[in-house]
């Protein structure tokens, strides 16, 4: 079995009386998709900000690459290669798409204040922008601007900056919302070349895609992790029948 | 980032050549108190460069610039009273006019100025920053109403022009020509600082905060940095300001000094390099013709910027050069 | 003892004022997401009405009824003109907008007024001095002050939790196109909430107007130390205005009467006087950069 690459040990987070993250655990292991699904209000989005460094865990800790990284921000965090994408569709919106891969490219080296020479014409941005740009096959559109983007195409844009990451880890928050049935096959093929570079944990509201490309699964429910296993495994487990997937599932 | 030579960087030019024109031949036609005017547009314009760095391409609406303006000016004005009367300022240093000297000191007095407030600020957003912003330069201003030795409310005067190596100061014309230098190289810095990988982080923190953290970018350190270099900016501004009067008071200081930097930045159009050099040469046009059809000019100038506002969001440059800036 | 009783209850007062200001201020910004700089002109509004009217008629309660009939006409009118056409907009052009309203409002009034300050007088019922408990005199025009601040935050607080508008801008507050589909009509609902923080500042204006001189320009001085209040107690929460304001109005107020006293028995008298004025002009904005500090949400503010 592969190393795990991303570790959550027993996270908790309360707001109030509200324990919106419950003693959980996961592990991401090298060359997998880690699916994490949990009905509305089961507290994924607090989760993903808890791993991502925008929200503080009350306790519990986060091992990124055998590193401890709870002391890190979520800048010093996707620094170190941990790309997430957003729920809502994400991006610099007055930025070209070729603006805004060469900022995730500026971020990830760490050399944000460098006012000597045009950004336009810095090869060490540029080059690596044009070759995630192409990769996510978005390069006939690289000096469009990203707010005139297709939805599927400004999806396709946020991959191009979270490979620009140099991600050791993908922590996608429902890439498939809102794309229509074409569009999910886009991004489907999408995430099966991102696997090839790195590991993804997947929050995913589609279930037919969520069973059709994970190779485990996490169910969330109430902040707790109440089952975690194979495809097989999640599919047949009476607790998360009940209480998730419901009788007709 | 746009390429160098569109359409909006001929206005710019444009601008810039006016303002440089209308001085000259003012000169050359003995019109000295226009050549004046034009020196304080030029000053204006410089103020409303820094704070369009912070305001128009980090998106810190800042109404509290009148601080580093006032710190600035009374940093000239100090150094030169003291150089004036002799009475050691720090040790057996006895204040300065040479501007060579004046200037750096401005610069560095507001730019500390400028980290504390924004230090502060910057833990806020929106609606807060603004009224925070605004407070912390209203702090400044009481304390120079208070503290009666530079002259408290009555302000400091100082008879004599500072020095700059080879000019002539008192002479309209020259002392214009400095103004007018330091108002380009602050627009040059401005243009490679914003085409720069810093001026992409700065511009993309302004637009979408979470998506740059995620990018590997902190947004309170870019924003910090832009602030501080604006307040410098503003800062020198100042001290040419209070050359030009041979006067200090805490006026400079005042939150309306702020709103009228302000309203250079965006009577221009906010985040154009330029936009700050339209926007003070209007003011100061207004200023002199409104002034003279009435005295209640500046309630004609209100209804003048509320039309702006209403009806022109995109400010002079963004009418003249046809594209909207905000999205 | 009584000196310090004399400051606090001062303080108090003072403390009124603000909330007056902030009150309406904070409304504005929790129902409409505005800011408006243009809240110390209808300050100013109110105390020339107040003046005015005072003056010609020869009663004050009369002058005192329109400062608040003014001030709230005034914000009717500049909210159906003007201010509705920003709510959408960036609080940049919110600035600007309500900068160029304090320019037009200034230079307006000084046309109407002149330049030169107006004075109040009060009537003989509101005028002496009452003794209060301990043998401290105090003014009773002071004393009315605070109670009607008082009266203003009680009757706040039962508009806000009893009333059917209380309960429209508190939705107002949490969801605007909510009340529209509710069927509420949003934009006289904007209209009646902005005229009535229009009325307080006017009302704050016409009693501080009574103590002190009506001149152009005085609104803007009390409408950055409501921001400091506002900043202090939490945009959006009444109670934080209270609160806020009372934290400033104290401090402002003991800081200016104690401090050079405090700083005397640690250096010379005239120094200790200068020193001491300077901090202590300085101690509300030193008390705003430490609740950032610490709390940057403001003491009652949800976390933005």
């Amino acid at each position: 079995m592969p190393e795990p690459v991303l570790e959550i040990e027993s996270l908790s987070k309360s707001f109030g009386a509200l324990k919106a993250t419950d003693d959980v655990s996961l592990t991401l292991r090298g060359g997998e998709i880690h699916a994490l699904i949990g009905p509305n209000g089961a507290g994924k989005s607090t989760l993903i900000k808890q791993i991502t460094g925008e929200l503080r865990p009350d306790s519990g800790s986060i091992r990124f690459q055998g590193r401890a990284i709870d002391i890190l921000d979520a800048a010093g965090r996707a620094r170190l290669g941990l790309a997430r994408s957003f729920q809502v569709s994400s991006v610099i919106p007055d930025f070209t798409v070729r603006q805004n891969v060469m900022l995730a490219v500026a971020g990830a080296s760490g050399h944000v204040f460098r006012v000597l020479r045009p950004a336009q014409s810095d090869a060490k941005l540029t080059a690596p922008a044009d070759h995630h740009i192409a990769k996510a096959g978005l390069h006939e559109r690289a000096q469009a601007r990203a707010a005139e983007l297709s939805h599927g195409e400004r999806r396709k844009l946020e991959i191009a900056m979270a490979l620009a990451l140099k991600p050791r880890a993908f922590l996608l928050d429902e890439p498939m919302a809102g794309m229509g049935a074409e569009g999910g096959g886009q991004v489907t093929a999408m995430l099966s070349a991102l696997k090839a570079e790195a590991p993804i944990l997947l929050v995913e509201h589609d279930m037919d895609a969520v069973f059709a490309l994970a190779d485990r699964i996490s169910v969330l429910v109430y902040g707790r992790i109440i089952a975690s296993g194979s495809v097989d495994e999640i599919r047949r487990d009476p607790e998360v029948r009940r209480s998730y997937l419901g009788d007709d599932a | 980032m746009r390429q160098v030579f569109d359409r909006e960087a001929l206005i710019n030019l444009a601008i810039f050549a006016a303002l440089v024109v209308t001085a000259v031949v003012a000169h050359v036609a003995g019109q000295g108190f226009t050549v004046t005017l034009a020196t304080k547009a030029a000053i204006f314009a410089l103020a409303g460069v820094g704070l369009n760095l912070a305001l128009g391409y980090g998106g810190m609406i800042s109404f509290g610039h009148a601080a580093f303006f006032g710190i600035g000016g009374y940093v000239a004005g100090i150094l030169a009273s003291h150089a004036a009367s002799g009475a050691p300022l720090v040790a057996s240093f006895a204040g300065t006019t040479s501007m060579l000297a004046i200037w750096p000191v401005a610069m560095i007095a507001s730019g500390i100025a400028a980290l504390l407030i924004g230090a502060l600020s910057l833990r806020t957003s929106g609606v807060y920053f603004i009224m925070v912003t605004l407070a912390f330069a209203q702090m400044i201003f009481y304390f120079a109403i208070s503290w009666p030795r530079y002259g408290g409310e009555d302000g400091l005067s100082f008879y004599v022009r500072n020095t700059f190596p080879g000019l002539n100061t008192f002479a309209p014309i020259q002392y214009f020509a400095i103004c007018a230098t330091l108002l380009a190289l602050a627009l040059i810095l401005t243009a490679i600082i914003t085409q720069s990988r810093y001026g992409l982080a700065l511009q993309a923190v302004r637009q979408n905060s979470q998506r740059s953290t995620a990018a590997g970018i902190r947004p309170y350190a870019i924003r910090l940095t832009a602030f501080v270099l604006s307040g410098m900016i503003t800062g020198l501004a100042g001290a040419l300001y209070a050359d030009l009067n041979r006067f200090v008071s805490p006026s400079m200081l005042s939150w309306h000094m702020s709103g009228e930097i302000m309203v250079f930045v965006i009577l221009g159009g906010v985040g154009r390099l330029c936009g700050p050099v339209a926007g003070a040469a209007i003011f100061i046009l207004l200023e002199h013709l409104l002034g003279g059809v009435s005295e209640h000019w500046q309630a004609l100038l209100g209804l003048m910027l509320l039309v702006i506002v209403l009806f022109a969001p995109g400010g002079l440059i963004g009418m003249l050069s046809g594209r909207k800036r905000h999205a | 003892m009584l000196l310090v009783a004399e400051q606090a209850l001062n303080g108090l007062q003072y403390g009124m004022m603000l909330f007056l200001m902030a009150a309406g201020l904070t409304l504005v910004f929790g129902v409409m997401g505005l800011i408006n700089l243009a809240h110390g002109s209808l300050y100013m509004v109110g105390a020339f009405a107040c003046a005015w009217i005072a003056a010609a008629t020869g009663w004050f309660w009369l002058g005192l009824l329109a400062s608040l009939i003014a001030a709230a006409a005034a914000g009717a009118l500049i909210e159906i003109l003007v201010i509705r056409r920003l709510y959408s907009r960036d609080h940049l052009d919110q600035v600007l907008a309500t900068f160029a309203l304090i320019l037009v409002f200034s230079e307006g009034t000084r046309w109407l007024f002149g330049s030169f300050p107006l004075y109040l007088s009060l009537p003989p019922a509101l005028t002496g001095a009452v003794t209060l408990p301990g043998g401290l005199q105090y003014p009773l025009f002071r004393l009315v002050i605070i109670l009607v601040g008082g009266a203003v935050a009680v009757g706040l607080w039962l508009m806000i939790t009893r009333t059917r508008l209380g309960i429209r801008i508190r939705a107002g507050e949490a969801d605007r196109e909510m009340i529209a589909a509710l069927g509420v009509d949003i934009s006289r609902l904007y209209t009646i909430v902005f005229a009535l923080g229009a009325a307080l500042a006017g009302l704050a204006g016409a009693l501080v107007g009574s103590i002190q001189s009506v001149q152009v320009g005085m609104g803007e001085p009390v409408l950055i130390l409501a921001f400091v209040t506002v900043v202090i107690g939490g945009i959006g929460s009444i109670k934080g205005a209270l609160i806020g304001a009372l934290l400033v109005g104290m401090t402002d107020t003991l800081g200016k009467a104690l401090l050079p006293g405090v700083l005397a028995r640690f250096m010379d008298a005239s120094s200790a006087n200068t020193i001491g004025a300077s901090l202590a002009s300085m101690l509300i904005y030193i008390l705003m950069a430490v609740v950032l500090i610490l709390r940057p949400q403001g003491l009652f503010g949800a976390r933005a």
